[in-house]
């Protein structure tokens, strides 16, 4: 298991976990970061990342992708 | 009863879209109660008796999100007659997760599955009997862009309303949860049938908001517990997964992806534009763009025929005419100049010009008078040098004048506009003859003049370019780039307590500070607009930069580092107050983590942007006819009427008007700041108007002149004796900082929809002002005189305090809460 932040751009991972606050975490559930899910990281940004998630592209701070493990 | 049909689905499925390809200009704007989230209404095209309401774009029917939460409350109580769900096709596995939420509610659904055209384009196949199968509910195939199956999907919204059949949720979770479930709904008594599984499902998550909404809640506790422990999952996320698992098994039977490429167009463009590299490079051109054309040329074009054209004197029409007519008028001004020259030279060589004089003004050369003159003059042999001055009042250039060169110059007659190409009169002209024509009292057609026409057209003057603005944010927005740029700003942004986003207010703000308040709405983050509207007035507008002349010219010699100095004081004190602010209690509390979707980029339809501009525009008009008309009367009564020769009345004299008592009492409260003279506070007030206005009032009340340049140096000598550079500069930032003029507080009053928080932004705004020019004041004396008293005292505990408010211990809560009343 390792965070979001570190998978390389372009592969597709699945996701293990997703940790944090209970409404961030539901928050995100609702935006399709689910566990089991395919989650890709398409472009990053001085540590904010850019992801492909149930086909839609999310971007998201560098502490939230860090509570997203893969 | 008109039926009542619910337009709801995810942001950026193209649900605006939709509502305007169904409504046409319908519309109602105005928003949900107690909260900034805008509501949209509208009539159904061809259907008097239709209502479509513009749900929020909303993921879930969860409590997480402040749309969320208006949504869910207008579905549960409102309880529309249909829901039309518009599904974004392209990336239908997220959508349909609302899909099922909306289903459960009981209320009719049509679901319409836009972007078929992109879907299509791309090869993909979407089995739509297979959907309504496995849903249970009627899908429609639509593209709300081109407008393809648009009224197909509002007829049969509308025919499902009006058979008013509940609609049973076909989708099945696992067995076990099923059970729960049933189990919970069993307990809900008073339920209608139809609600019952939203309410148990709800009720399974533990969702504390919809209890309030129950009459007696029932205790569920154990069986939710029961199901945690064996599933070894938190009752929310097991419903959650429950969803997503229904959704991956029924797309694979539905959605067939032909090229399953991984980076889409899409993808490869923000490879380039959100690249570490490039991204600010790109966002930088983007920018300048955006600035040059709506700020600098074809905005300050646009600005200067709607103020000195329409509301002005009037205008060429396509400007034709107007290079010849202008030629012209600057023949016509040095000819008047070596006149005038020539004249005030025969005066003090003795000869009598008075008669000459008069009827040159008057436009009619008295002939004999001349002749007498051109004689007499002859004989004493005058001549005269006339100067013409540059911008700065220097003498540019002097150029001699004979008795030749007179007599040629007096020639020359004034040009009408009006002779060259199509000559429109503006506003105040038309207005001015037709009042005169009805014989219109004369009070009533100063205060239609001078007072409404001139207050409201300063305030109207702004629209062309802020509509040109608008063009461009409305293009931005829609074709997914301003998502973007949030993205790229953020984390600089994100540390004084902005989002990405407040860059472009303040980027329009440099140019006009009304138009950058309303670009603020692009901000979905409610505490993060607030605060983008409270300061972005800080940056100098273009109506300030005359000001900034005034003072660097008339006390610094026109040195070159005051502009900048102001666009600095304007950045410190957004950072500033930034920091302060978000450290404060106001706006502790919901910052939002950044997380954001970003749309496909596409292109926008031409409609869609114009409809978006005119919205934006439209809704300062109205703002332009209320607040504004009426801060505008009120000025134009206390400037122009007072006590003059013993009675109550119009006044001619500026000094003897109310707004000057009013100066003369509140003048002591600026005196801290150093520039505790009445003139300086009206000059101050007028300036609530339009900022450049505190130039033409220095001009009346230093000068006596009723016009001066736009830098006024006419009057530089006379400020000189009543300023010192360091009061001229604490005068100088107070009106920078201060409250904005009528226009931008009309917008922000717009923006903020409360009046309570309008008049905390004002207030915060004067204050922060006030504390910032006393600092200046006060301890710029304590260095450069070395005086010390309670003024000195006072400063050095406000810097201290602002120090303790920047400094302060403050976690950034990772936290996403939202207050509604439900």
């Amino acid at each position: 298991m390792m965070p979001l932040t570190m998978a390389k751009a372009g592969e597709s991972n699945s996701i293990k976990r997703v940790g944090g606050k209970e409404e961030i975490r539901r928050f995100l559930e609702n935006l399709g970061f689910v566990v089991g899910g395919d989650v890709t990281v398409v472009s990053e940004n001085g540590g904010n990342v850019i992801v492909s998630v149930k086909d839609s592209r999310v971007a998201i701070s560098r502490e939230m992708a860090n509570k997203i493990m893969i | 009863m008109p039926i009542k049909i619910a337009l709801a689905g995810n942001p950026n499925s193209g649900k605006t879209t939709l509502f305007n390809a169904l409504t046409g200009s319908n519309q109602f704007v105005g928003n949900w109660p107690g909260v900034t989230v805008e509501k949209k209404e509208g009539k159904l095209k061809g259907h008097k008796d239709v209502v479509i309401t513009d749900l929020p774009g909303i993921y879930s029917l969860s409590p997480y999100t402040l749309e969320e939460v208006v949504a869910r409350n207008y579905l549960i109580h409102e309880k529309p007659d249909a829901i039309l769900n518009i599904v974004d096709g392209t990336n239908l596995e997220r959508n349909l997760y609302l899909t099922t939420q909306l289903m459960e509610l009981g209320i009719p659904v049509v679901m319409a599955v836009n972007m078929m055209d992109v879907v299509k384009k791309n090869k993909d196949e979407i089995n739509i009997q297979q959907l309504q199968k496995e849903l249970g509910c009627e899908v429609v195939e639509i593209s709300a862009l081109k407008g393809t199956g648009v009224a197909q999907a509002a007829q049969r919204a509308v025919s499902l309303a009006k058979s008013g059949e509940a609609v049973m949720p076909v989708h099945q979770f696992s067995e076990e949860v099923e059970e729960a479930l049933h189990n919970i709904a069993a307990q809900l008594g008073n339920v209608p049938e139809e609600q019952k599984r939203f309410f148990a499902i709800k009720l399974f998550e533990r969702d504390d908001k919809i209890k309030e909404q129950l009459q007696s809640v029932p205790d569920v506790e154990p069986i939710v517990k029961a199901m945690e422990d064996k599933l070894d999952d938190d009752s929310e996320s097991i419903i959650t997964n429950e969803r997503y698992v229904f959704l991956s098994g029924m797309i694979e039977k539905c959605y067939h992806k032909r090229n399953r490429q991984k980076l889409t167009v899409s993808d490869k463009i923000d490879r380039i534009v959100t690249n570490r590299w490039l991204a600010l490079p790109i966002f930088a051109v983007v920018m300048v763009i955006v600035y040059y054309v709506s700020v600098s040329t074809v905005g300050t074009i646009a600005t200067d025929w709607a103020n000195d054209g329409v509301f002005g004197e009037g205008w060429h029409l396509f400007g034709i005419g107007s290079s010849d007519y202008n030629e012209v008028a600057e023949e016509y001004d040095l000819a008047s100049l070596k006149t005038e020259a020539y004249l005030e030279a025969a005066e003090t060589a003795g000869l009598d010009t008075e008669a000459l004089s008069q009827s040159i003004a008057d436009g009619e050369v008295d002939q004999a008078a001349l002749s007498a003159f051109e004689t007499e003059a002859s004989a004493a042999g005058i001549t005269a040098e006339a100067e013409v001055l540059d911008d700065n009042g220097e003498v540019e250039e002097t150029l001699p004048v004979n008795l030749d060169e007179f007599e040629n110059a007096v020639a020359v007659s004034e040009p009408d506009p009006a002779d060259y190409g199509v000559w429109v009169p503006g506003i105040p002209v038309l207005l001015e003859d037709g009042l005169n024509a009805i014989g219109c009292a004369d009070w009533l057609s100063d205060l239609i003049l001078n007072g409404i026409v001139a207050g409201v057209g300063a305030v109207l003057g702004f629209v062309p370019q802020m509509l040109i603005l608008f063009i461009f944010l409305a293009f931005l927005e829609s074709c997914g780039y301003m998502a973007r740029i949030a993205f790229i700003m953020d984390r600089i942004f994100r540390k004084f307590g902005l989002s990405g986003k407040s860059f472009i207010p303040m980027l329009i703000g440099t140019g006009c500070g009304v138009p950058g308040i309303m670009a603020s709405r692009t901000i979905e983050n409610d505490r993060d607009r607030k605060m983008t509207i409270m300061t972005t007035t800080f940056i100098p507008c273009g109506a300030k930069l005359p000001i900034i002349a005034l003072i660097a010219g008339a006390l610094f010699g026109g040195a070159w580092w005051v502009a900048p100095s102001a666009y600095f004081v304007g950045v410190a004190a957004i950072i500033i107050s930034g920091i302060i602010l978000k450290k404060t209690r106001m706006f502790a509390g919901d910052p939002a983590p950044f997380v954001m979707e970003l749309p496909a980029y596409h292109w926008p339809t031409v409609g869609n942007v114009l409809r978006s501009m005119w919205e934006r525009g439209w809704s300062f008009i109205k703002k332009a006819g209320t607040i504004i008309l009426l801060s505008a009367i009120l000025l134009w009564f206390l400037q122009g009427y007072g006590v003059e020769n013993g009675s109550f009345g119009r006044v001619e004299d500026l000094n003897n008007s109310i707004l000057a008592v009013i100066g003369g009492f509140i003048a002591p409260i600026f005196a801290p700041l150093g520039w505790g003279d009445w003139k300086a506070a009206v000059a101050s007030i007028t300036g609530l108007i339009a900022k450049e206005n505190v130039v033409g009032t220095f001009g009346v009340l230093y000068g006596g002149l009723d016009e001066v340049a736009e830098n006024g140096w006419q009057i530089w000598a006379s400020m000189r004796e009543s300023f010192t550079a360091l009061t001229a500069y604490s005068f100088l930032v107070f009106n920078l900082l201060c409250a904005p003029c009528f226009a931008a507080i009309g917008a922000i009053r717009r923006e903020m929809n409360s009046a309570k928080w309008t008049w905390f932004a004002i207030s915060y705004q004067c204050v922060f002002a006030y504390a910032m020019a006393l600092c200046i004041y006060q301890l710029g004396m304590l260095f450069t005189t070395g005086a010390f008293g309670i003024g000195t005292v006072v400063a050095i505990m406000i810097v201290a305090a602002l120090l303790y408010l920047l400094f302060r211990p403050y976690k950034e809560q990772n936290e996403l809460k939202v207050k509604v009343r439900v």
